[in-house]
């Protein structure tokens, strides 16, 4: 185990972070290469696939490399009198949905986590617990009486019943909360509070700011998580109002099998998705390093 | 930190009072205005269906036939007897030790070498998060083509090795492969992003006195690096467990023939959740009663695997500062 | 003033953020609880779970009813019929018409205040229209009329000419049909395909194929009179298990599950040479392998008739057009259409009137090279005996069909299968 003599004078020559940190050899890229293709090869041969006509799915040896069809699949994707399910709805479904839930959390989990993290009051400590054993149940056990719920509530087949049930995240909270603890030291609050500002002031204006890394990071896997969500919507929307996933999982499921047409609507509904990716990851990712999430 | 004069100080004093009574009881209000958004919703659309369940669980409710009797906990008697819920608890569990100890390892690993002075480092990394971004329905029909028996790429480029082709979904172990590559796959590169942060956080001097030691950067990594993760490392194990053990639509999506959601026709992959499901909503039974009672061991199974997991990872050595 | 307030435009730019978000929520409720449109017109919804040949119907029903906009839906068999029971359990979700096909008809009408009795409706009168068992099977415990007949599934086999040619086995019809009078001979005949096949090819689909057409022909199958679940005691469900399990273990099967993808691409590929044909699979079979037009005939079933299929269309209650969608589901089940349907997708009307008609008895199905289709089926379906369904048909079906897999993966023996099998039975009914 190594420990610092406190005190102790470095005499060693200064080398490199790199070797400090584990150089970054042949072998590293090598992996990482890797690693990258193989992450990325479904996307990749799911486009593929798009590409062709219904033969090149069931072809042997497989096929690899992008056809010609795909402009004539996406036609065929957004004619609702060839598909089962409108495809259009859908993208604008889960784009609605997906914001708002995103926003929504990002908010709500802030708020509660600057207040477990930061204000004292009684049962703080167990009513962080009980927010992290909210985790522990599994999302299928309430789906019956839920989907009763939104009957009751008129909600069932309406965009309200997968964005109210989303709007908190406990996992939100609990990673709000650790990132605060540790990164918005309290003299800032303290001098919030002495400019005259109320709590929700100190929220505005210090704890907002201060945790834009860990919110991008927040939002951009709140977002990727709603648009991906498939158990509930599939329940309480079914194919008629539907969100994406439910889009492709009914287009899957259709009477005659054409998976360049499946995987063709699987590869529009990662799209917007990749963008909202490409585009903020980067920002999002430097981010991480720089805000250092602690567990 | 703003100056007063005396003047001032007197002239604001009776505003103060006032507005630190204000403030005394924004302070105390306030915490529980915040959280209470969180725990409003939970109650609402977590906490009472949560309930009914419970309810539901005592009586044998089916969906299409109104009449509900109170049955005690003969469902759970009943479970307790049902051979077909431990065969898909023990799926369960072996899919989710499949996926996630090499899972998680692989992740560590990713996220050292991610950690490295690297060109292109944003890159890598994004690449990593690239299954997040497919989403399940088309991961799972991808991997099922990928898998399948006589068209598969898998069994394509065994058959370039020279093995024999293998029924992935109809074999047992196979079944488990298949899905616990999809599990790691698309889990791999999010915790290794996750430790990769956490890494962030260490402190370069520990590494620079480990290299005094003569520690090589493996040495490194297991001696200084991992302790120090030891809090992310438990945050990511009970994530992992609690959403392996509620493994569904990779398992659902995978069957040939969904009408039954029976996990193959030997059940050797239906996980529990997929059980619950066959009993609530797939085929004539639509039994809701007993769905409700798996739904709770499912529940309890998850907590106590939790707990488990949080009490062995733990035992990994921490490091004095 | 404090370096950490934000500056007015940031919050500006945060409210507007705010104003966006509550707009895309409120566009989301308008837009989903928006209706067609204008008032007068009415949108009718049809919920089926496969391809009905109705779309030139719509047309022709939306010509002469302006102010009817008619919606079709397909969703697959299994998902249709689970979220059919749902949104009758929950009241609300369901379509103006929905199809249920015979296997689950036996457990919707078992809850028969859930849907409209069509008899209130007028369609007591029609009755005569039907096969006089295809009426009685949909009339609920308390004398309701749930649902109008669609098609019936009379048997046939279909076969691969190119196939049988290269495995030396005889192409024209007439010479294939009398080479299997009995299910044993069908089997013993699959064994000679198995010795000369070529590479790849097996005999038969699946092995739970030939077992449904089997006990498609039993009356009683699973269930008797008296709604009692008979599987266990009735022999001949026993005897149709046994002639299956002949060909799984001859390796007569290609083992493959019936409508998943890897059988639709069997199609394709023409990994098998027959399989059990009811009027119904026909337009699947022209919709899957659209290439291997001309390559099948249809020869006819071991044992005679037999039913495999046919649905109902039923009004649901909770719909707020109960009126104009018995109007049209009248429609769609009038002998004309049902003669139109059969042009178009092969299946089988349940309108004995039909089977008389000239038009139908000579319909010849050019992508079955030239099959008498019209004369096969139709003789098919005048040897017809009603089965008995029960409320838990649909199970039993599933259990059966993975008791079947599990001896064609080498999973169990037959006897071993069969006993689970027995036990999965006793669970569910």
């Amino acid at each position: 185990m190594a420990t610092v003599a406190h005190g102790e004078r470095v005499r060693t020559r200064r080398r490199p972070l790199s070797r400090r940190l584990g150089s970054a050899g042949p072998f590293t890229y090598l992996f990482l290469i890797v690693v990258a293709v193989v992450s990325a090869f479904p996307l990749y041969w799911s486009f593929v696939i798009a590409s062709h006509d219904n033969s090149a799915v069931s072809a042997y040896p497989p096929v690899l490399t992008p056809g010609h069809e795909l402009f004539h699949n996406l036609g065929r994707l957004f004619n609702s009198g060839e598909v089962n399910v409108n495809f259009w709805t859908a993208l604008v479904n889960s784009t609605i949905v997906a914001s708002v839930v995103t926003v929504s959390v990002v908010f709500f989990s802030a708020l509660a986590g600057f207040a477990f993290a930061k204000l004292r009051f009684r049962g703080c400590s167990f009513l962080l617990v009980a927010v992290i054993g909210t985790m522990l149940v599994p999302v299928q056990l309430g789906v019956i009486p839920l989907y009763i719920e939104m009957v009751h509530l008129g909600w069932a087949n309406h965009l309200q019943a997968v964005i109210a049930p989303n709007l908190a995240a406990a996992f939100g909270v609990f990673l709000m909360r650790q990132y605060i603890v540790g990164s918005v030291p309290n003299e800032l609050i303290d001098a919030a509070r002495v400019d005259g500002c109320y709590t929700f002031g100190v929220f505005w204006h210090v704890i907002l700011p201060a945790v834009r890394p860990v919110a991008a990071v927040l939002g951009l896997l709140t977002f990727m998580t709603t648009w991906n969500d498939f158990f509930w919507p599939l329940v309480v929307l079914g194919p008629r109002n539907p969100t994406v996933q439910v889009a492709v999982s009914t287009l899957a499921s259709g009477y005659v099998q054409d998976y360049a047409l499946v995987l063709t609507g699987t590869f529009v509904s990662i799209l917007p998705l990749l963008v909202v990716f490409l585009v903020l990851g980067r920002y999002i990712i430097s981010g991480i390093m720089r805000g250092a999430v602690k567990g | 930190m703003s100056g007063q004069t005396a003047v001032e100080a007197r002239v604001a004093r009776p505003r103060r009072t006032l507005r630190s009574r204000v403030q005394r009881v924004d302070s105390s209000v306030s915490p529980y205005l915040y959280i209470s958004p969180f725990f409003i919703l939970f109650a609402i659309f977590g906490l009472f269906p949560l309930g009914y369940t419970a309810w539901v669980a005592l009586t044998d409710r089916t969906l299409l036939n109104p009449d509900t009797h109170f049955v005690g906990l003969l469902n759970f008697t009943n479970l307790i007897h049902d051979s077909y819920f431990w065969n898909a608890v023990e799926n369960t569990m072996a899919i989710w030790l499949i996926a996630t100890v090499p899972q998680l390892l692989i992740a560590l690993f990713l996220a050292h070498l991610l950690n490295a002075k690297l060109r292109a480092r944003t890159f890598f990394r994004m690449c990593v998060l690239l299954p997040q971004v497919t989403s399940l329905v088309a991961v799972s029909l991808i991997f099922t083509q990928l898998f399948s028996r006589q068209y598969g790429l898998v069994n394509y480029g065994l058959g370039a090795f020279g093995a024999s082709h293998v029924d992935w979904e109809s074999g047992r172990l196979s079944s488990w492969i298949a899905l616990s590559v999809m599990v790691t796959w698309r889990w791999a590169g999010y915790n290794a992003l996750i430790y990769l942060a956490a890494m962030q956080g260490i402190p370069e001097e520990l590494y620079e006195a480990a290299a005094i030691d003569g520690a090589k950067s493996w040495k490194q990594f297991w001696n200084v690096t991992v302790p120090l993760l030891r809090p992310t490392i438990i945050f990511t194990v009970i994530v992992s467990t609690i959403g392996g053990l509620q493994l569904f639509t990779e398992p659902y999506l995978f069957e040939p023939l969904k009408q039954g959601a029976t996990g193959g026709s030997a059940r050797q992959y239906q996980t529990v959740v997929m059980y619950m499901y066959e009993k609530a909503f797939a085929g004539t039974q639509f039994n809701f009663g007993y769905a409700a009672a798996i739904g709770w061991a499912i529940f309890l199974l998850i907590a106590v695997i939790s707990l488990i997991n949080f009490l062995i990872v733990r035992r990994i050595r921490s490091v004095e500062h | 003033m404090s370096k950490h307030l934000k500056t007015p435009r940031r919050r500006v730019t945060t409210l507007a953020a705010a104003l966006v978000v509550l707009g895309l929520v409120a566009a989301a409720m308008v837009a989903s609880t928006a209706s067609g449109g204008r008032t007068d017109k009415v949108t009718l919804r049809v919920g089926l779970f496969g391809d009905f040949g109705y779309h030139d119907l719509y047309t022709k029903y939306e010509a002469t009813h302006p102010n009817i906009d008619i919606k079709e839906d397909i969703e697959s068999y299994p998902d249709h019929h689970s979220n059919l029971a749902k949104h009758l359990a929950v009241g609300s979700g369901a379509d103006d018409i929905e199809s249920v096909e015979v296997g689950f008809i036996a457990q919707f009408k078992s809850q028969p205040n859930l849907f409209v009795n069509l008899n209130k409706m007028g369609a007591k009168s029609l009755s005569k229209q039907w096969l006089d068992w295809k009426w009685r099977q949909s009339i609920a415990p308390n004398g309701a009329q749930i649902g109008l007949g669609t098609d019936v599934g009379s048997l046939a086999i279909c076969y691969r000419r190119d196939l049988f040619k290269k495995a030396g086995l005889p192409t024209s019809r007439a010479a294939v049909s009398a080479l299997w009078p009995t299910w044993q001979k069908f089997v013993a005949v699959g064994k000679r395909f198995q010795k000369h096949a070529p590479k790849g090819v097996s005999f038969i689909d699946s092995g739970s194929n030939v077992f449904n057409a089997i006990i498609g022909q039993l009356n009683p199958a699973y269930y008797d009179s008296h709604g009692k679940v008979v599987v266990g005691s009735n022999p001949k469900v026993k005897s149709a298990w046994s002639a299956t399990m002949q060909a799984v273990q001859a390796h007569e099967s290609a083992g493959l599950a019936a409508f998943s993808n890897d059988w639709n691409t069997g199609y394709k590929k023409g990994t098998f040479a027959t399989v059990t044909c009811p009027a119904w699979m026909m337009g699947y079979i022209q919709g899957q392998a659209p290439k291997s037009k001309g390559k099948w005939d249809i020869a006819s079933v071991p044992g005679g008739g037999g039913n495999w299929g046919g649905s109902f269309l039923t009004v649901p209650k909770q719909g707020s057009h109960t009126k104009e969608a018995y109007d049209l589901a009248k429609f769609l089940t009038s002998p004309a259409s049902e003669a139109y349907i059969f042009k178009q997708t092969g299946n089988l009307p349940s309108q004995p009137a039909l089977y008389k008609s000239k038009a139908i008895t000579s319909f010849k199905n050019p992508f079955f090279n030239n099959a008498p289709v019209g004369k096969i089926f139709t003789d098919s379906a005048k040897k017809l005996k009603p089965q008995t369904t029960g409320p838990h048909q649909g199970d039993i079906q599933t259990a059966v069909s993975n008791a079947i897999q599990r001896v064609e993966q080498h999973k169990q023996s037959p006897d071993k299968s069969w006993k689970q099998f027995l036990k999965d039975v006793k669970a569910v009914a």
